[in-house]
């Protein structure tokens, strides 16, 4: 039913936001090449620096969100929020071990069954995202919940479904499925979700 | 805007030592703050100030305030003309150092002078006059708390540092990043888009936070100027990314990058984007914390089963292990004097912080609780506490607490899942 990831709303609110912030966005962002007085450029000094002050005199100025990262307006969601809500699959999770990314016998199970549907829908694509529970460092769980994302991506190719057709994503420990402390939420937790488009 | 810091005296080279910053909890030093002068301007500025400074200096274990209450003499501005301050009378009343200021307001121009002086000696060890608008007051006083600290131990204070980090907002599913004073005031909002904002770490500059946002949908390392809000993107390759640390000149930005599901270390130009791989294998690589030095990094790896932290020369092949341990060991963070490095480690069920030497020795516990867990350590700029991450089931805060683990505060609590701070340079 409903189906995550809307990719062309995505891209429609990427396109709408990216319009909206391309008039201030030439004064906003710093280009890559030669970002005068980003870190790493030694000869140039510091944007904020203001008057004869040295740069770390500057006054802690409240700071303006970007515009790009104003939420897009309606009707589509900014992606970015978008990636924050859980949506609903037709399929189950894969679940994982503690610390652990080998899919076991009963997420095989799952993965055979959302092989055998994009077999038969050749053009549906399918977004991995991996999960993990909340113990532990957010950078390591973000590391985590990719390789879980790409162990369960490698067993579906194993199991015939062209490679692409499926893509991954981590969001680590910061989208838990159960927002309880205890054993039960975690194993909920650590899990590949299927997200079809 | 403009801004002067004038050096009435000039400093000695090498400071006089009066108190050894390297061993807590040995003498304090008794010091006395007295009411400021007032020129034009605010009148409660004269105990105001005092109290800024009195705050900052408590926040340390250096001092012992002597009650203002306790004061023998009326500092007037004929103090800062030649009049000697009766230095009997404050030694009588136990202070063993006096600050004394003058501050005028003009209109948009605040004018403060403050001294130190050595109640036993009766000499002036710092005098130092600020000058700028009056938003910049509570900086000044920093700056000289600062100095006061300097002048005792040789190595400047962190009043006016920061700590950067995130946190859920209420009514929202995403994280954003937040700033806050190193004293707990001035918490603001730096991200606001609603989505994942995570990994916060400063330049050595201080001007620039490098992030991991989610906004556009998929993972990309900004570098985010937090004076003017202007961005650029800096590390786009790959699956999941974290930044860990810039090198100590600014050039690179270390960071953790997924590629294939497996998350190595790179360090990414900052100006010009060039992409290096410092660290590869088959494991999970993550966390990189470069040494002050720069020839070094620690990181995380799971190579051995489960994750521990490993010290890696750059471009000299060989990496060692330094966490002692069985359990889970992560997030890394090198001292600035370079001779510890903090991490988080699992024990007893529980994740505690412990320190250990550049080499693997002399392992130390600095925070656990009973019922908590103690994550995600970043050091001061001047090495004498840590800021962590302090979660018991659904509350979190931030603590600061002192490198030996003798004191404690908490610096911010109330925020949904705050976590993943990190201590701005000195200022």
């Amino acid at each position: 039913m409903n189906r995550s990831f809307p990719w062309k709303r995505v891209a429609l609110a990427l396109f709408v936001s990216v319009l909206m912030a391309a008039g201030c966005a030439k004064k906003q962002t710093v280009k890559s090449e030669g970002a005068a007085g980003a870190p790493g450029a030694a000869s140039a000094p510091a944007p904020a620096a203001v008057g004869g002050a040295p740069a770390n005199e500057a006054p802690a100025a409240p700071v303006a969100a970007a515009p790009a990262e104003q939420p897009a307006p309606a009707p589509a969601v900014a992606p970015g929020v978008a990636v924050t809500e859980e949506q609903v699959s037709r399929f189950d999770d894969v679940r994982f071990d503690f610390d652990k990314s080998e899919v076991k016998e009963d997420g095989r199970k799952t993965c055979q069954v959302v092989a055998d549907y994009l077999k038969k829908h050749p053009k549906a694509k399918m977004l991995i995202e991996g999960n993990c529970d909340e113990r532990g460092t957010a950078e390591y769980n973000m590391a985590l919940g990719e390789r879980r994302a790409t162990a369960v991506m490698n067993y579906l190719v194993s199991l015939g479904v062209p490679k692409a057709v499926l893509s991954t994503v981590s969001f680590g420990k910061e989208k838990p499925l159960d927002p309880g402390h205890n054993e039960e939420a975690w194993a909920k937790n650590r899990r590949a979700h299927f997200d079809l488009k | 805007m403009f801004l002067l810091a004038l050096f009435l005296f000039p400093s000695p080279a090498f400071p006089v030592l009066y108190v050894d910053i390297n061993s807590p909890g040995g003498k304090r030093m008794p010091i006395a703050v007295a009411d400021f002068v007032v020129g034009p301007g605010d009148p409660s500025l004269s105990r105001g100030i005092p109290t800024i400074l009195s705050a900052d200096l408590a926040l340390t274990d250096l001092f012992d305030l002597v009650p203002p209450t306790a004061q023998i003499e009326t500092v007037t501005a004929a103090h800062f003309s030649g009049k000697p301050l009766s230095f009997p009378g404050w030694k009588m009343i136990g202070a063993e150092a006096v600050v004394i200021g003058n501050v005028s307001v003009n209109g948009d121009r605040l004018s403060i002078e403050m001294r130190l002086y050595d109640a036993t000696q009766g000499t002036l060890m710092v005098g130092k006059r600020y000058t700028g608008p009056p938003a910049q007051l509570r900086s000044f006083v920093h700056r000289f708390a600062n100095e006061i600290v300097y002048t005792f131990t040789g190595v400047r204070g962190v009043f006016g540092t920061e700590i950067a980090f995130t946190a859920r907002p209420a009514k929202s599913r995403g994280k954003e990043i937040y700033i806050v004073g190193m004293d707990g005031r001035d918490l603001r909002k730096v991200t606001n888009n609603r989505s994942f904002n995570l990994f916060p770490r400063w330049s050595p500059d201080g001007q620039w936070l490098a992030y991991t946002s989610f906004r556009t949908g998929a993972p990309i390392v900004y570098l985010r100027n937090v004076s003017t809000g202007a961005e650029k993107e800096v590390v786009r390759f790959g699956g999941s990314k974290a930044p860990g640390g810039f090198s100590p000149d600014g050039v690179w930005l270390y960071a953790g990058v997924s590629r294939a599901g497996n998350s190595d270390i790179y360090r990414v130009r900052v100006v010009g984007g060039a992409v290096e791989k410092v660290v590869d294998g088959w494991g999970l690589e993550v966390s990189p914390s470069p040494s002050p030095g720069g020839r070094r990094i620690a990181f995380v790896s799971d190579r051995g089963g489960s994750p521990q932290i490993y010290v890696k020369t750059i471009g000299v092949a060989g990496e060692t292990r330094i966490s002692t341990g069985a359990g889970y060991a992560t997030s890394p963070s090198w001292s600035p004097a370079g001779d510890r490095i903090a991490y988080t480690v699992r024990s007893g069920g529980r994740f505690v912080i412990e320190t250990v030497a550049p080499d693997g020795s002399a392992p130390r516990e600095v925070a656990s609780a009973a019922d908590a867990d103690c994550e995600d350590p970043s050091f001061a700029p001047d090495g004498r506490s840590l800021v962590y991450t302090y979660r018991k089931k659904g509350y979190s805060a931030l603590k600061i607490i002192s490198s030996d683990g003798r004191r404690q505060r908490t610096l911010v609590s109330g925020l949904g899942d705050a976590g993943s701070p990190a201590w701005s340079p000195g200022r």
